[in-house]
């Protein structure tokens, strides 16, 4: 069974209105269990809104999403996955602990077992000693690996990432995706990546999956094999030939 | 120590300028007629302190009763138009047209409705004056939410009561406080001039307005020194409330200041 499956997808803003804007056509998408898939495109070729219809926060005009095997709406009530956006969408008032307790609250874990679980996921992004910090006190990096944890809390079969690196500094950035790749690697969580940033793209994932604007399509799936990575493959030839494909696909979209 | 510094500069501040009101008055205008210095509005406050507290306490209760009652409409009111988008085309500009009548100006017309000496037409003003701003600002809180937040309960599946429960309200906190502040000293001035016009003989407003009268303004200002003292225990409780109801608000903007 496909951990995601896509199949003709199509996404149109405001149908039959003068503002009509046709944001997805044609998307078909399989996704293994496990895999670490990122989208990648220009501004406008719909990655956001592919991965809204994934997580059934928006749904698809034609065509059919499916999570688990399931309808995307089923698996969303079936909290099936876990969101990360790229502004961490912590609440200011609660502490770092109580922020990743928030899903295990609303799926009526005693108070015992949330404090266990919350405490495991601070030290899972190494956070332990931040548990009564509220999130104003922290960086945008600790805030953004909070996000993280609040997102694996309930361990969810997938992961869903909307550009969740974009805002940080180059040096906290490359850390946290050693971070998240180990994370991956720990949970065996199936992970959909949004990222403007091709290197970024090649380190992280097995496949990158590039997209073309107006409306947006798939125009190229890339797989990228580089096996475990260390922090030797980013100077890898092997990783800067994937980087040129992956920039080769995307300018001939954008030409 | 830190808050002890605080307090002090405003009360070097407050106290030079009542002396330099003194010092003046004294050079300037010995009668005090035209403004009387602050040690006769003392006197006259402590003479008449029996007359003056009683039209305290019950420009108080209008005070105190009409803020409550307008900020539970306007609270209500407020989760009304952000739960129903029909309640919000219907009331928001609706609202929107009955806050640009001048309320205060309404006053002579309420007292024919409640009755001449009743307080129930200071009240009415009151509430209506603190709705607004209430109703105004926590919509706009509760509306004006990190859509992040909304998906994330979303894709938690959470209903749409447990999502105002743990979004809308805690982010609408800081609107409401910041309302009900301005509130405070709202209610005050409309319990006051509503008063002038009608209700109970013996407020603060009647006080001020028949000193003034007789041109015995040393009482006119102990009276409104007694209003003053309404507005300002208001505005201190509730600043204590927001410390106690956000204290993670003060954490943010502590934070800000440092960096």
């Amino acid at each position: 069974m496909n951990a995601i499956h896509i199949r003709g997808a199509t996404k149109v803003f405001n149908p039959g209105k003068s503002s009509q804007v046709e944001a997805l056509a044609d998307i078909d998408l399989a996704v293994e269990p496990g895999e670490f898939i990122t989208l990648i495109g220009p501004s406008g070729c719909g990655k956001s809104t592919l991965l809204r219809l994934i997580s059934s926060l928006a749904l698809p005009t034609t065509g059919s999403v499916e999570v688990n095997g399931k309808p995307a709406e089923q698996a969303r009530l079936d909290r099936d996955y876990g969101m990360a956006f790229q502004t961490s969408g912590l609440f200011d008032w609660r502490t770092v602990a109580k922020n990743i307790e928030l899903p295990l609250e609303l799926m009526g874990w005693s108070k015992a077992d949330r404090r266990r679980r919350s405490s495991e996921m601070l030290e899972l992004v190494k956070l332990g000693d931040f548990a009564k910090h509220h999130p104003s006190e922290l960086s945008g990096g600790m805030q953004q690996r909070v996000a993280i944890a609040r997102a694996l809390a309930f361990s969810p079969s997938i992961l869903l990432m909307d550009e969740p690196f974009g805002a940080l500094d180059e040096m906290t950035r490359e850390h946290m995706q050693d971070e998240l790749l180990r994370i991956w690697r720990d949970t065996g969580t199936t992970l959909v990546f949004v990222t403007h940033s091709i290197p970024e793209a090649v380190y992280l994932s097995t496949r990158v999956v590039v997209m073309s604007p107006r409306p947006g399509r798939i125009a190229a799936v890339i797989d990228v094999g580089l096996g475990d990575r260390q922090a030797s493959t980013r100077d890898d030839p092997a990783f800067f030939s994937k980087v040129t494909e992956v920039r080769a696909a995307l300018r001939e979209v954008e030409g | 120590m830190n808050s002890l510094k605080g307090f002090s500069a405003p009360i070097v501040a407050g106290v030079a300028l009542f002396g330099l009101w003194e010092g003046v008055l004294s050079v300037f205008s010995s009668d005090g007629f035209v403004l009387p210095p602050p040690s006769e509005i003392a006197g006259a406050f402590i003479d008449n302190w029996d007359a003056v507290f009683r039209g305290a306490r019950i420009t108080g209760f209008v005070v105190v009763s009409g803020l409550a009652a307008g900020v539970i409409l306007g609270v209500l009111a407020a989760l009304l138009v952000t739960r129903f988008r029909t309640a919000n085309e219907t009331i928001t500009p609706l609202a929107v047209a009955v806050n640009a009548i001048p309320i205060i100006a309404l006053a002579p017309i309420f007292n024919n409705w409640f009755g001449l000496t009743s307080p129930r037409s200071n009240q009415a003003i009151v509430v209506a004056l603190v709705f607004f701003p209430i109703f105004i600002n926590t919509a706009r809180g509760l509306t004006q939410v990190d859509r992040s937040q909304i998906e994330l309960m979303e894709s938690y599946a959470a209903g749409r009561a447990r999502t105002t429960r743990e979004v809308r309200v805690p982010n609408a906190m800081p609107f409401f406080f910041t309302a009900l502040k301005l509130a405070t000293s709202l209610a005050v001035i409309a319990a006051i001039v509503a008063e002038y016009f009608g209700g109970r003989q013996d407020a603060l407003g009647p006080m001020i307005t028949q000193s003034a009268g007789l041109t015995r303004y040393d009482d006119a200002w102990a009276a409104v020194l007694a209003g003053t003292a309404i507005g300002a225990v208001l505005y201190a409780s509730v600043a204590v409330l927001e410390r106690w109801a956000m204290p993670w608000h003060s954490l943010i903007r502590s934070h800000r200041e440092e960096t």
